[in-house]
């Protein structure tokens, strides 16, 4: 009796446990993540640890809530890396032509690239993917182009404290990260802008038979895309407070396996940006962690690229879909 | 007759004219063949997925993780450790094809995925530098002047390949996929079966044509990896006329595709452009090659 009582209990628990898996996961892997390293590390959660950790994830948080629209809709885009790093090469070779005037100038050109990536896709029927590589590459041979290959130190003191002033003991760029975090929750959950987006997601058909514009639509959620690397670029940049044309690579597949990892399917139409947060806290948090042990990018992007295979897998709902391609 | 050769003639005929003298010498067609050579081994194999509508990337990874698991197993296989590298094709292309149909994951990404994965894997097993090898130099050692010896050993692996795209009903039934899934599988194909043989054969083709590439290109294990080599082998496919959509194109419309691209390249190498414009201008190249290729389709869901 007492025996059965107690079956019924823990197979309920697991039951509410499994429905619940793509948002009780991704807290569970970031436990374990931090349990791990503190152990290893005794400095992980010092206040000089918890300072890197935010400043490792602020930026990455930002392009990563752009990429998880796009994934919402159920496509891909491989140039966020390429225009954060573009962007960031902005602001550091005109700060001294035209002040700041190079954070809109930067967000603009970011927001055009956007905007083209949207039209290939919606209106020249590119897949997302091959669309956004050509335009990566396009955009690395401009980013070479513009600087020349040479490294760029950013001497502008007020460019500098956009990301780097302290408020209430923490870096001013960890708000600029969690105040877009917030508007894009809001943006995903409460406005019909984000419902229109989970609608082209689940069914691009059915969407449009509703009477969504879904050509626009798409442009629309690649252009926010674009815009937000772009600011991504812009903070990264007063964060560093320098570079050269290597900014932002090897970042596409970390940042997918955020977005991924948070509990946002490829096949779109689920997740949102509120479940980034949580997958950007597991990759970026592995990523500076295993720097702080001097572990090389080589470990790292073995970890990343299995991170991806075995998140995808998770996620995807296999009851839903028929044919993937 | 298919626009690219037109375009392939084009470019002949402009590149002829431009520089007359350099274009037709000697050393300029060697160093086309032995481009053609590299861009041909690598993106042979993954037409047979693009065939079924799907994407293979993970060419460049079984070259590198093959070229150091080979660096790896010399001290204790000798000469035979070259088998290293279609094992590792071939193993590649079976867990992908695996993976892909039953877990349902989109291919780009997951040979995507795979490819970061080979290349930690490649950099942590090599210590991080590239690493030499010796002993095989007589894949390569030159036997007709002025042709390379890779390109007469890619004869029968591009022979191969055409064969059985054209003289099997294999064709029939990959083209059936990428057009229409559901209706293949309405038909009676084994639809899953045939998935997975397209990507093997990507990871049998690759394997063994990373062989004769891993000594063309050096004969070492390298370890960095370059956004160039693994878009070039796309555009080549693009060019070639195999819509990334599927349906229909294959093998032989991907060497088509390579001394297309090769020849584009060549003259773009002997002019006066910056390196980078060059690239700038590969990308430009892949987008127009694939909206040129995707016409006509109507009712085709893109994402």
């Amino acid at each position: 009796m007492m025996r059965e009582k107690l079956n019924a209990k823990s197979g309920l628990s697991l039951e509410l446990l499994r429905r619940n898996m793509n948002t009780v996961g991704p807290i569970i892997f970031v436990i374990a993540v931090v349990a791990i390293f503190q152990i290893i590390n005794p400095f992980f959660l010092s206040y000089h640890g918890i300072i890197t950790l935010v400043y490792a994830m602020s930026y990455f948080l930002i392009a990563a809530c752009g990429l998880t629209f796009v994934i919402m809709t159920g496509s891909f885009d491989f140039s966020v890396p390429s225009m954060l790093k573009l962007s960031a090469l902005i602001c550091v070779l005109y700060i001294e032509k035209i002040g700041l005037l190079v954070i809109p100038m930067a967000l603009i050109v970011c927001l055009g690239f956007g905007f083209i990536n949207g039209v290939f896709l919606a209106k020249f029927k590119v897949p997302s993917f091959l669309a956004t590589l050509g335009i990566s590459i396009v955009l690395e041979g401009i980013a070479w182009y513009l600087s020349k290959g040479h490294l760029e130190i950013m001497q502008d003191e007020t460019f500098r404290s956009l990301a780097t002033t302290f408020i209430g003991g923490f870096p001013s760029i960890f708000y600029w990260g969690m105040g877009v975090w917030i508007i894009c929750t809001f943006l995903a959950l409460a406005t019909a802008f984000g419902r229109r987006t989970y609608a082209v997601g689940g069914n691009l058909e059915g969407a449009g038979l509703s009477d969504i514009n879904i050509i626009w639509h798409r442009i629309k959620v690649f252009m926010l895309c674009g815009f937000l690397s772009g600011l991504a670029g812009v903070l990264y940049m007063s964060q560093m407070g320098g570079g050269s044309v290597k900014i932002g690579a090897d970042m596409a597949i970390p940042l997918f396996a955020s977005v991924v990892a948070g509990g946002t399917a490829l096949t779109g139409g689920m997740g949102g940006p509120h479940r980034t947060l949580m997958g950007v806290i597991i990759i970026t948090w592995i990523q500076a962690g295993m720097a702080m042990l001097a572990i090389g990018n080589d470990v790292q992007m073995l970890t990343f690229g299995l991170i991806a295979i075995g998140m995808s897998i998770a996620t995807v709902d296999r009851k839903r879909i028929k044919i993937v391609k | 007759m298919h626009p690219v050769i037109i375009v392939f003639l084009a470019l002949l005929l402009i590149f002829g004219i431009i520089y007359p003298g350099r274009f037709f010498s000697a050393i300029n067609f060697k160093a086309i063949l032995r481009q053609f050579v590299t861009l041909t081994l690598f993106a042979l194999g993954p037409t047979f997925v693009v065939v079924t509508g799907r994407l293979d990337l993970s060419y460049i990874g079984v070259w590198m993780l093959g070229g150091v698991l080979v660096w790896l197993f010399k001290p204790i296989l000798g000469m035979l450790s070259i088998i290293m590298i279609p094992i590792t094709g071939i193993a590649t292309g079976l867990f992908i094809g695996v993976v892909q149909t039953k877990a349902k994951i989109p291919s780009f990404i997951l040979t995507l995925s795979l490819l970061v994965t080979y290349t930690g894997l490649t950099a942590l097993l090599a210590g991080g530098y590239p690493r030499a090898v010796d002993g095989y130099e007589f894949i390569t050692t030159s036997l007709i002047p002025l042709i390379p010896t890779a390109f007469l050993l890619s004869i029968p692996i591009i022979t191969a390949a055409v064969f059985l795209m054209k003289c099997t009903r294999i064709c029939v039934y990959l083209n059936a996929i990428g057009s229409n899934e559901e209706g293949a599988r309405l038909a009676g194909i084994n639809v899953d079966k045939y998935k997975i043989l397209a990507f093997l054969l990507s990871g049998v083709f690759t394997g063994i044509g990373a062989i004769i590439l891993f000594q063309h290109l050096g004969g070492s294990a390298q370890v960095q990896l370059k956004l160039d080599s693994i878009v070039w082998p796309l555009v080549a496919i693009v060019l070639g006329g195999t819509p990334l959509t599927g349906g229909s194109g294959g093998p032989q419309r991907t060497l088509l595709g390579a001394i297309t691209f090769t020849i584009f390249y060549r003259g773009l190498y002997l002019s006066s452009l910056h390196p980078t414009m060059v690239t700038l201008l590969v990308g430009i190249v892949l987008i127009v090659s694939i909206i040129v290729s995707a016409r006509g389709l109507k009712g085709v869901t893109v994402t």
